[in-house]
């Protein structure tokens, strides 16, 4: 008679796919005993026996050690805050003035007319023959501590853990004391207006900041009404794509990433010397960065 | 018996003159053409005002925090009366009160014109930001509301209780708003004193540092406007509604005396246009340290908008509206010895006062957001349209027909008044 199949022989015929872990850790330069470690532990942590902050915890030095500047994982502080706060730094030697990334921030937000997340202030300065002109790029500066988030009397907008400041459409009264309150001119209140009549079907989709399908732009009809701000295209960011702005910009002056981490480009770009705040005397704590 | 003879004093519902017929009609013809208007602001939304990012704020809350002012003014006015036993002027406490309720009215459905989505006023109670000083307002003037609305049934319940008996308009009026078993008794009156004293206790600091102080302060911690940006800011706030309420009733008073062809009570008349010139004095001396303490502040900001608040467009409100017809020809008229004395002049003066502050309200809200808050950024560019204009024409004429229709059915004059006239 026929071997009958169990389920642990068919989890044996699968893991003869499966490479040896000892062989495989063997030919990296690395500790194999601390890989093999590690994923058990990691099994434990997945099974829900192993708290995930003593994990971290548990090889935080021994991965220092191992991997030294390679390793750039925070561990994971106790109260739950996160260690990722996105932030912008731009270089404005590397700012030509295209206005490029306007034009992306309202393609990619479908943002209507009179309202622009992003725009680049522009300004020529000295006396003539010496004269330059110089370019100040401004989307939301996503403070740390946001003017507008303090003053909403309905918590519409508030700053999400990854440190973005944002909008809950759905919620907002549209009594625009946030535009008042943000000492960037940053917020736009949606009058309602659009391209519909110079651009056909304008009304027909739905911006994609929402994450929701709203269905046609119509009068009375969020976010109609409400204020509108941009989000470092947060949209983007969930699939792992760069904000339109930095991704469009010819001449490279943007970079984003992490501020909480080190390593990251930006933050080494935000401790140089270059590296200058607008209005920092105000408290608001921006976290796009520019470069002079 | 005196009792008897003042209650078939007061005017019956059912008897319209002439000029009252004219007063309501004007009245209902304002509100329906402003009422056009206000349904086609809410069909097209702020599309048809001239707001924009840049000047967000307008003509709207300009009235808003203007009516606010009457109302903790007219309020504040009471409670001399109530609690610190006035009794000088004791003819216009619940006229005071009532003029408070209506003015907070009015303000609220300014403030629902402006928003963006009128229909989610709710979230402001669901969704309370503690840190808001605007969602503290808001829970604040529902309080005061509140809190007025039981003064004002305390002040009234004896007169309530005395009409029950009338086979009139007020009389069923006063039917629903008190219990079969209502009385008047020593023991009512000493328990309705009492009362009286504690709500327009509480009342003060409510008005003061909630109410009007509050919505100074909705504008005084806005860091990104230099011009609003002091802690002098709610005490001004505070200040001008004194001068504000106090010249609205002063006006309402002799208005309506001149009207139903009572007499007027000089004294107290000359005595409130005294307290109305010295409370604008104060104002007057408070606004003058925060513009000298701002222009030598030399913050850019800060000399833009008061630049462009006395020097720019609008500078004939500033200097037309808010320094001479609000304050210097009031003064004048309150202390030139040939009007002095005439009941004329001071209600004169007392118009101009409370026109004067509308223009205070203005030249607070608009020219402050006239300059970029980050240089570079486009210049304001605001006037109210006619929508805006007609908007608040209706929402002003709403108020006075709820004032006027009060009137007429609560029983809001002063009992001794009728009283005397009677003996």
């Amino acid at each position: 008679m026929l071997k009958q199949m169990l389920q642990t022989d068919w989890d044996r015929l699968a893991n003869e796919r499966l490479a040896d872990p000892v062989n495989e850790l063997e030919q990296s330069p690395y500790d194999t005993k601390l890989g093999l470690d590690m994923a058990n532990d990691a099994k434990k942590v997945v099974a829900g026996s192993l708290n995930i902050e003593a994990f971290h915890k548990k090889y935080h030095s021994s991965l220092l050690g191992e991997f030294g500047n390679l390793f750039t994982q925070e561990p994971v502080k106790s109260d739950g805050s996160s260690s990722l706060k996105w932030g912008m730094v731009i270089d404005l030697q590397k700012c030509v003035g295209c206005d490029s990334c306007t034009v992306a921030c309202k393609a990619e937000n479908r943002t209507p007319p009179g309202i622009s997340y992003n725009v680049v202030l522009e300004e020529e300065i000295g006396e003539f023959p010496n004269v330059a002109k110089v370019n100040l790029p401004m989307p939301c500066m996503h403070c740390d501590n946001p003017p507008c988030v303090q003053v909403c009397p309905v918590r519409a907008t508030f700053k999400l853990d990854n440190g973005i400041v944002t909008i809950d459409n759905d919620r907002c009264i549209g009594c625009r004391y946030c535009i008042i309150a943000c000492p960037y001119g940053a917020r736009s209140y949606d009058f309602g207006e659009s391209y519909e009549e110079e651009m056909l079907s304008f009304n027909d989709v739905t911006s994609p900041e929402y994450g929701i399908e709203r269905g046609k732009r119509e009068d009375r009809k969020t976010p109609i009404g409400t204020v509108r701000k941009c989000n470092f295209c947060l949209h983007r960011l969930e699939r792992g794509e760069e904000p339109a702005c930095v991704e469009t910009c010819i001449g490279d002056a943007r970079f984003f990433g992490n501020l909480n981490d080190p390593n990251s480009t930006v933050s080494k770009l935000a401790n140089s010397p270059r590296a200058f705040r607008l209005k920092s005397e105000s408290g608001a704590g921006p976290n796009v960065i520019y470069l002079k | 018996m005196a009792l008897h003879a003042k209650t078939t004093a007061l005017p019956p519902i059912g008897n319209f003159s002439k000029q009252f017929k004219w007063w309501i009609g004007i009245l209902l013809v304002l509100f329906a053409v402003g009422g056009y208007f206000i349904i086609e602001r809410l069909v097209l939304g702020l599309d048809t005002t001239n707001l924009s990012s840049i000047t967000p704020w307008g003509a709207w809350i300009a009235f808003y925090i203007f009516f606010v002012g009457l109302s903790a003014g007219s309020f504040l006015l009471s409670t001399l009366i109530f609690v610190f036993g006035m009794e000088q002027y004791e003819r216009v406490g619940k006229m005071a009160l009532f003029t408070a309720i209506v003015c907070m009215i009015v303000a609220l459905t300014f403030v629902l014109m402006d928003l963006g989505r009128p229909d989610r006023f709710m979230n402001a109670l669901i969704h309370w930001n503690v840190i808001s000083i605007l969602a503290w307002e808001i829970h604040f003037y529902l309080v005061y509301i509140t809190l007025l609305v039981t003064e004002l049934y305390i002040a009234m319940r004896e007169d309530l209780v005395r009409l029950r008996t009338h086979d009139t308009w007020r009389g069923m009026i006063a039917r629903w708003l008190t219990f079969k078993n209502s009385k008047i008794t020593e023991e009512t009156k000493k328990r309705d004193h009492r009362w009286m004293k504690i709500l327009g206790t509480v009342g003060i600091p409510l008005a003061i540092l909630g109410v009007h102080g509050g919505t100074g302060a909705l504008f005084a911690v806005v860091g990104a406007r230099g011009t609003w940006n002091s802690g002098l800011f709610p005490l001004i706030f505070v200040i001008s509604a004194m001068v504000s309420g106090t010249a609205l009733l002063l006006a309402i008073y002799v208005i309506k005396q001149k009207v139903t062809k009572k007499p007027i009570d000089q004294e107290m008349v000359i005595s409130l246009g005294k307290m109305m010139v010295a409370f604008l004095f104060i104002d007057l001396l408070m606004q003058f340290y925060e513009y000298l303490v701002g222009v030598y502040g030399l913050e850019d900001g800060h000399l833009q908008s008061m630049a462009i608040q006395m020097g720019g467009p609008y500078s004939w409100s500033f200097w037309g509206v808010q320094m001479f017809l609000g304050a210097v020809v009031p003064i004048f008229l309150v202390f030139y010895k040939k009007t002095a004395k005439n009941m004329h002049a001071i209600l004169i003066a007392a118009i101009l006062v409370v026109i004067g502050i509308i223009g205070v309200r203005f030249n607070i809200v608009v020219p402050s957001q006239i300059p970029p808050v980050f240089e570079g950024r486009p210049f304001g560019d605001y006037y109210p349209t006619l929508n805006e204009w007609m908007v608040s024409i209706g929402i002003g004429a709403m108020g006075l027909l709820i004032f006027t229709i009060g009137d007429r059915l609560l029983p809001l004059e002063e009992s001794v008044d009728t009283t005397e006239l009677e003996g």
